[in-house]
């Protein structure tokens, strides 16, 4: 019964962004870009290839957290503004399992988008290596329709589950969408340049109490870049599974905690 | 058994940084609410009736005190299982159409397959939505939103039905189908509690009400035992001598001087008409009419708000009545004593 | 319902934080091919401003914190292959982008000169930025002269330091110690009594990196007299006893020297040995690598 009340809100999640205009907006966009990254590419001389994956997968990560970011900040507060979560809560549905199908149903929505962006892309590429000539390919770094691809779809997928939680968070916490959003875009922007802040004491000479609490935030925060491997795939290089394997661990662990988070902050709300 | 029971609810809502003092909105609030008939929970706005249902679904947690729903703590899982809310002005979601929505709440209630679908079917048919199922719920007007609302509320066959506000904002049509729907709710052997501001409608369907008053509950009981002292009968008379105005004040409820020597007298339901006719007669007045006034949820209401006392009586209109200022409380039951000088309308 | 205590929850929460923190710690160790030309998402050239639009100099600055980063983490990265690859472009691009990033010239030529492992060793790199800088303001004269400390410091080519910093001398705005400068070096050539003169002036330089470098040279020149003195002593030992010494405590029981010498900014000991009778720094000293001046 507890799989099914959060399959069931989860569903509901995914049907109501499936609905939802601002989704087709980003994602219609990307298509668009990633099919301009072909006109591109031709400008280019030689590196076509390269630079429709760069762009692609840019783009694939780029509308991803567009979409996580402005679909994530209303999961919760958006029940809570039109109040239809006052009808939800009165049903046999404890709030943790709420929490849970609202973080799954947008991953959901996250997930297909991701994959169907990916889907275009690699089609997008088997054409190109269908028309490329032999000693063309000859030239790449990688296949054109590398299956690694998949692999930096998938880093990028999970990075995007790690940062729904983060808006989920956010929008279990605060009543102000405004304010959720500009939450989490601060934490992914922190989260970004998390390596730096770990490395801070190395780049920056600075007293080494700053450079502990600087390198403690970088280590607390989420780190986003490190699911980054686009260049890696672009260019053929190897990727370590034990590499891959431990990243992806990351994100689920600190995304389940930051669900966590999410359902301790509210289950202790009120609404009226 | 108690479907509800109430164990001195009090809830403090913080008024901001700059008002530490914390606004009690319900204040030590215990009542039982007995199995099957209709409970009105009325007030007029302000007064604490939807933080009270809140509290009863765990939507708002108490500072004090505690609730019981179908013999569980408020927010209990399997007590909601057999439950059924409405709140006020329920909005859903605008992407769904109602069918969906039911569907939804129904497999939240665990229902499956066809089960689900013939549940959410049948509670559309009953709100009179069967033919507007599958339009999405932007386009629904507010009425038929409300009707959506009662289906949601009764799609799992629920014990006890609490319904906020359930009337508000609809039109004359609307709200008699609320009301034959809260009726047939409980010739179905459910417990209905709804909160209301409109007398009228809770006369019409309570079996008991509970009366609060700035998140105080001022009077409790059946319909029956608040209106036993209200009622009673108005005299007008003609030539009424101002020294028996004088005299009789302790016994009368209210007088209205109508013209010179015109009068109009409230007797309580206490007091009987003849004796007090035989001694207008002995005064050398002349009576006009003797016409008497029934029992009504109304005056008993403003009497237990005690909203009669000094004048500030705002009449209450259909739509109900202003928030007085200074409701008394603990007057449940208890007649006020009349306090001719400020009652009456004497010159 | 019943609430979990919120210490519990915040205790999960941190919890899975602190595991998911390990976790990342444990992948850093996990090497991963560089590819770090994610940084450029951009080839240095001409075309480079336009893709800015009106932001290039926003995007200068942009590339320049990623130059240092660049530059701070491949300096204590563990890598052995492609240190510092990026340094040139990274470099260039910020230039080209904002070509009066006058820090951008300054810094990054002595990033770029650096010795491995605290740099590429580059100063040809070092040297043509600078020229870069001048081709675009000829009037400023210290990129002459840092074209001269790179040649001075790095190439060991005193004779072309010398022309360069008659050529800063001779620029507008330019501090009189550097005709006297320019004589020195073009006389004594690449020894430490010019160089000590040449880092006593950079010593004052409005520039902190500046100073902190001629601090670091400065130190390593007293290294190199340390070296030369220990060196003396040991000699004064062969003389004396007719051996070698086998470590410093023979010197120390000689009454040579008081104790076990040691680099003072560093606290690294100089070496001893006793195969060789030469005297080194240690390989721990951050003074490393010392450069080849000659003694006066």
């Amino acid at each position: 019964m507890t799989a099914r009340r959060i399959a069931l809100v989860a569903w509901h999640v995914f049907k109501e962004h499936v609905r939802d205009r601002v989704l087709y907006a980003i994602a219609g966009f990307a298509l668009l870009l990633v099919a301009a990254s072909i006109l591109l590419g031709q400008l280019t001389a030689g590196e076509d290839v390269k630079i429709i994956k760069d762009l692609g997968l840019a783009v694939i990560e780029g509308a991803g957290l567009l979409m996580t970011i402005f679909l994530g900040v209303g999961l919760v507060s958006r029940e809570i503004d039109r109040r239809s979560i006052i009808s939800l809560l009165a049903k046999p549905l404890p709030r943790w399992q709420f929490i849970v199908g609202k973080y799954l149903g947008l991953v959901l929505t996250i997930v297909v988008n991701v994959a169907a962006m990916t889907a275009a892309l690699l089609v997008m590429l088997k054409y190109l290596d269908w028309r490329a000539l032999p000693v063309e390919r000859a030239a790449w770094d990688a296949v054109a329709a590398d299956p690694r691809l998949l692999l930096a779809a998938l880093m990028i997928a999970i990075e995007l589950a790690l940062l729904t939680a983060v808006a989920l968070f956010f929008s279990a916490f605060s009543s102000s969408a405004l304010l959720s959003l500009a939450f989490t875009i601060g934490i992914y922007v922190t989260g970004v340049f998390s390596l730096d802040l770990r490395r801070f004491g190395d780049i920056v000479e600075a007293p080494s109490l700053v450079s502990h609490v600087v390198a403690a935030i970088g280590w607390i925060v989420p780190a986003f870049s490190a699911f980054d491997i686009k260049a890696q795939v672009v260019h053929g290089l190897p990727v370590p599974a034990s590499y891959l394997l431990l990243t992806s661990c990351y994100g689920v662990v600190y995304a389940a905690a930051v669900v966590v988070a999410a359902i301790v902050v509210f289950s202790r709300r009120e609404f009226t | 058994m108690f479907p509800v029971r109430v164990f001195g609810l009090t809830k403090d809502f913080p008024q901001g940084f700059w008002r530490p003092r914390p606004h009690r909105a319900v204040d030590g609030l215990s009542f039982d609410i007995p199995e099957g008939g209709v409970f009105g929970l009325l007030g007029p706005n302000g007064a604490g009736k939807s933080t009270t249902l809140k509290l009863l679904l765990d939507l708002l947690r108490p500072t004090t005190g505690h609730a019981e729903i179908l013999g569980r703590p408020a927010g209990d899982v399997e007590a909601r299982q057999r439950l059924g809310f409405l709140p006020e002005n329920p909005t859903f979601y605008d992407h769904l159409t109602a069918e969906e929505l039911l569907e939804y709440f129904a497999g939240l209630f665990g229902y499956r397959g066809e089960d689900r679908r013939a549940r959410a079917s049948a509670a559309l048919d009953r709100v009179g939505l069967g033919a507007d199922r599958r339009r999405p719920l932007r386009q629904y007007s507010k009425g038929m939103v409300q009707r959506v609302g009662l289906a949601q509320a009764i799609v799992n066959d629920p014990a006890l039905v609490i319904l906020d506000e359930p009337m508000s904002g609809l039109d004359p049509i609307g709200r008699r189908d609320v009301r034959e729907m809260i009726l047939a709710l409980r010739d179905e052997g459910r417990t209905v509690l709804f909160s209301s501001h409109i007398l009228s409608d809770a006369e019409q369907l309570c079996s008991r009400v509970g009366i609060l008053a700035k998140g105080r509950l001022v009077a409790e009981g059946t319909i029956g035992e608040l209106t036993r002292h209200t009622g009673g009968t108005d005299v007008t008379a003609s030539n009424v001598p101002s020294a028996f105005v004088d005299r009789v004040a302790a016994r009368v409820r209210k007088t209205s001087r109508i013209a010179d020597g015109r009068y109009r007298f409230e007797l309580p339901a206490g007091e009987r008409p003849e004796p007090f006719i035989a001694d207008l007669a002995a005064a050398g007045a002349v009576l006009v009419s003797v016409a008497p006034v029934g029992a009504s949820l109304e005056e008993a209401f403003m009497h237990a708000l005690g909203t009669d006392r000094d004048g500030r009586a705002d009449s209450p209109g259909p739509e109900g009545a202003g928030l007085p200022d200074d409701p008394r409380a603990g007057l449940q039951g208890e007649r006020q004593d009349p306090d001719g000088a400020s009652r009456s309308d004497r010159p | 319902m019943r609430r979990v205590p919120l210490w519990i929850g915040i205790s999960v929460v941190a919890a899975g934080i602190g595991s998911a923190a390990a976790l990342l710690h444990a992948r850093e160790a996990v090497p991963l091919p560089a590819a770090d030309a994610r940084f450029l998402f951009v080839q240095p050239g001409p075309a480079a401003r336009r893709v800015f639009l009106s932001f290039d100099t926003i995007a200068a600055d942009v590339y320049w914190i990623r130059t240092i980063q660049h530059y701070g983490g491949d300096r204590h990265s563990l890598r052995t292959t492609g240190r510092f690859e990026l340094l040139q472009p990274l470099l260039d691009l910020t230039t080209t982008l904002d070509p009066h990033f006058n820090l951008a010239y300054r810094f990054g030529a002595i990033f770029l000169a650096m010795d491995p492992p605290n740099g590429p060793g580059r100063p040809d790199q070092a040297i043509a930025l600078l020229e870069k800088g001048l081709s675009v303001t000829p009037t400023r004269w210290q990129y002459a002269h840092d074209i001269a400390y790179v040649n001075y410091w790095y190439t060991g080519n005193a004779l072309e330091a010398a022309r360069w910093f008659e050529k800063a001398a001779d620029m507008p705005g330019a501090p009189e110690w550097l005709r006297p400068l320019a004589a020195t070096t073009r006389a004594a050539g690449g020894d430490r009594t010019g160089a000590r003169l040449l880092l006593h002036e950079m010593a004052t330089s409005d520039q902190a990196y500046i100073r902190q470098t001629a601090a670091r040279s400065l130190a390593q020149l007293d290294a190199l007299d340390a070296i030369d003195r220990l060196t003396a002593i040991v000699e004064q030992y062969h003389t004396r006893t007719g051996t070698y010494p086998r470590a410093w405590s023979d010197v120390v029981n000689a009454g040579l020297l008081a104790a076990p010498p040691v680099e003072p900014t560093s606290g690294a000991p100089f070496l001893y040995d006793a195969a060789t009778h030469a005297v080194t720094l240690s390989p721990d000293s951050k003074l490393l690598p010392l450069p080849h001046l000659g003694r006066r």
